[in-house]
């Protein structure tokens, strides 16, 4: 448990098991908006949930609940209705479009 | 409570074709004094010829042998195995081994392995990925690569691959199966059986679980940043390339001079991952990280991402990001262009 939020370390996903000065709360903040920018271009939205899950929404009012990190990107692919790929030019023009 | 280094047992595949030669391989590490602390998991006692080291059987499928190392034989699936065989030693029934070695058969893929250690709770807080010994059969490895698809997984995920047979083919035809094998997989190491030694802590190794991982890691980029030159090789691994028998397998290696947000780099690497992790036989890394003072290293086969280990040192002088992709299909361009991105306009 982080001592300074009261987060149970809960994350299984490799990418959440790194070691950081910042307060697992923080860190889950900030994963939340980088998210978010990326989710954006398929207009779907990531929240916290109590501390412990994530909701993926849709702009149709779907929602997922999802306790892992892990399990984003093949639910916001079903939400979305269409493959969520890195290497799409057009996702990669609307983040550097982005304001910083 | 999250279990050190040291307190993980490593889990070791040796994998290869039937025939290959991974028994005798098997053999030689054994016969040695630091194989005594080695479980080795098998599919068939009975196919791995060790009747002359054996010293009997202490439980039901297990046999102890006179190094002192226990083999056992898998009956249900992996998983139910390695517990049992933990199990076993936890109740001080079978020698404390300090290491696996999981022989799998001969047309294995090491990703599934590497998933059901990685998604197991109870495997993951007492074992750690080893390293992952590819046996390829210098005689036969032109077949094997035209008919099983599973050749190059095995040989693209390997740390160490282990040539045996090199005494039935001539000298030109090894120069050019290693020249092969470096092109395809520029991250592992590359021995003939002859030069392996009893007990070699080279192959007995737990990867980056070692006690100093920098050395591991430093061996996955040494090829591209320190290129080596074998005889009649003229060919520029530095810059990468793409394989001219398997011309959509392609390996290289993206350098960044900047530090990188490991979150950004995170959600990057998952979706590269989650859309194209079939096309990703291996990614291996060294991560310099913004508000980190010593390196991080990542690695991955496929879909499957082990947690990244951080480094209590930098390997070398260059403090620069370095990654490791062998990919089929995909254009080293587009990957590259696509982390730019992400970790210039994430942060």
């Amino acid at each position: 448990m982080c001592a300074l939020c009261g987060l149970l370390g809960t994350e299984r996903n490799w990418s959440s098991s790194m070691a950081s000065s910042l307060p697992m709360r923080q860190q889950r903040f900030l994963r939340i908006a980088q998210a978010n920018r990326i989710l954006g271009f398929f207009r779907l939205t990531l929240e916290d949930f109590q501390g412990v899950s994530y909701v993926l929404s849709s702009p149709t009012g779907r929602r997922e609940i999802l306790s892992d990190f892990g399990q984003l990107w093949p639910v916001a692919e079903t939400l979305a209705a269409r493959p969520i790929d890195p290497l799409d030019p057009a996702l990669l023009t609307w983040l550097s479009s982005i304001p910083r | 409570m999250t279990p050190t280094t040291s307190d993980l047992i490593p889990l070791i595949v040796l994998t290869g074709f039937l025939g290959s030669g991974k028994t005798t391989l098997l053999r030689k590490l054994l016969t040695s004094d630091l194989g005594g602390e080695t479980a080795v998991l098998i599919n068939e006692l009975g196919e791995i010829g060790i009747d002359h080291l054996l010293v009997g059987e202490i439980a039901p499928d297990t046999v102890l042998l006179k190094s002192g190392c226990v083999c056992c034989s898998i009956r249900g699936d992996l998983k139910d195995a390695v517990v049992q065989l933990f199990s076993r030693r936890q109740k001080e029934e079978i020698p404390r081994f300090r290491r696996i070695i999981l022989e799998t058969t001969g047309l294995a893929d090491p990703a599934p392995i590497f998933a059901t250690v990685l998604a197991d709770p109870m495997l993951r807080h007492h074992f750690s990925l080893g390293v992952i010994i590819a046996v390829v059969d210098s005689f036969n490895a032109s077949l094997h690569e035209q008919l099983h698809p599973e050749w190059m997984a095995q040989v693209a995920s390997a740390d160490r691959l282990i040539l045996t047979k090199t005494d039935l083919v001539p000298e030109q035809d090894h120069k050019t199966l290693r020249k092969h094998l470096r092109k395809i997989n520029p991250t592992a190491v590359i021995m003939a059986n002859v030069e392996v030694k009893e007990g070699d802590p080279l192959l007995l190794s737990a990867g980056l679980h070692e006690d100093s991982p920098e050395i591991e890691a430093e061996r996955w980029v040494r090829n591209f940043t320190h290129p080596i030159r074998l005889e009649d090789d003229h060919a520029d691994v530095h810059k990468g390339h793409a394989d001219s028998e398997h011309p959509n397998v392609n390996s290289f290696y993206l350098v960044f001079d900047h530090q990188i947000d490991w979150t950004a780099f995170g959600l990057w690497l998952s979706m590269l991952l989650n859309r194209h992790g079939r096309s990703i036989l291996r990614v291996k890394g060294i991560l310099n990280l913004s508000g980190s003072a010593y390196p991080v290293a990542i690695h991955g086969v496929q879909h499957l991402v082990h947690p990244p280990v951080h480094l209590p040192a930098w390997p070398d002088a260059d403090r620069r990001s370095k990654i490791v992709f062998i990919v089929r299909g995909l254009e080293r361009e587009s990957i590259e262009r696509s982390l730019k991105v992400f970790c210039k306009h994430l942060t």
